[in-house]
């Protein structure tokens, strides 16, 4: 009886600091992945080099956007869109044909972003981008 | 528990599962997934097709896996305007939202279409560059 108690005690004694750091491990290890959950979905492949850290996308330009059919001239987009707010790194999609790609923040939902892909002097077409 | 809600809650969310229709700018009649004298067509007009012995395929940005008709997914990002990626010829791919680097499915064989938009909605075939089919067939290092 005597020796069964006591051995409890010692399991308690030993299990109690286990316990407690095991727990402090999973709640950092929670954090730690929380953590890196934010950053990859602020993150995805954003930013290579900012162009106009102010600039921003009203409704009436993306609406002037939405009117240009794809393989129209660049030119004819930057018109509208202005400065982009960045410029994301250099991409060749099709073979030998390399394709740079603008970003622009919506001004009436800055969480949502405007993704521009260019081909030479051809604007390609865009994609809306949830950050 | 702990290790099951972390695991609960980087699963993906937005898992679609109904095949995505697009419609191709180029079209045969046979295509990856037809059937023809009781086969099944691999591949058709515009795929490269690359020997794969059962490793694995990779997401070449941050995106989204489609189911797209007979074992074919489309791959789409928003990080890669007017382009989409078919893949055929991949086991039990996964799909839904996948991070750069994420495996899509692994195969004896994969079938690569790269498809571009076109100015009346279509989608046309063109040759996917070194680097993309590269970015597919290597596993991003960076993380």
């Amino acid at each position: 009886m005597k020796r069964d108690r006591f051995q409890r005690l010692d399991l308690k004694s030993l299990f109690k600091p286990l316990l407690v750091s095991g727990l402090v491990v999973a709640v950092l290890s929670l954090f730690l992945d929380l953590h890196g959950v934010v950053k990859a979905k602020n993150h995805g492949e954003v930013c290579q080099e900012i162009v106009q850290s102010k600039s921003t996308l009203s409704r009436e330009q993306l609406a002037k956007l939405l009117t240009i059919p794809e393989r129209d001239r660049k030119s004819k987009v930057q018109g509208i869109l202005k400065a982009p707010y960045c410029k994301l790194p250099k991409l060749e999609v099709r073979a030998g044909v390399k394709a740079e790609r603008e970003a622009y923040p919506l001004e009436f939902d800055p969480q949502t972003w405007l993704v521009i892909l260019y081909e030479g002097d051809e604007y390609a077409g865009y994609r809306f981008s949830f950050r | 528990m702990l290790a099951l809600l972390r695991f609960g809650c980087s699963r993906q969310k937005t898992t679609e599962l109904t095949p995505q229709k697009i419609q191709l700018a180029q079209t045969w009649e046979l295509q990856p997934g037809s059937a023809i004298a009781g086969y099944q067509v691999a591949g058709g007009l515009g795929d490269i097709s690359i020997f794969l012995g059962g490793k694995a395929v990779f997401a070449p940005f941050t995106g989204s896996v489609q189911p797209y008709q007979g074992n074919c997914v489309l791959f789409s990002s928003d990080e890669v305007p007017a382009y989409l990626f078919r893949l055929c010829g991949l086991k039990q791919p996964q799909v839904g939202d996948v991070r750069r680097g994420d495996v899509i499915g692994a195969g004896t064989y994969l079938q690569f279409a790269a498809l571009r938009k076109q100015p009346n909605g279509t989608w046309a075939f063109v040759e996917p560059s070194r680097s993309i089919l590269e970015r597919t067939l290597k596993q991003h290092q960076t993380r």
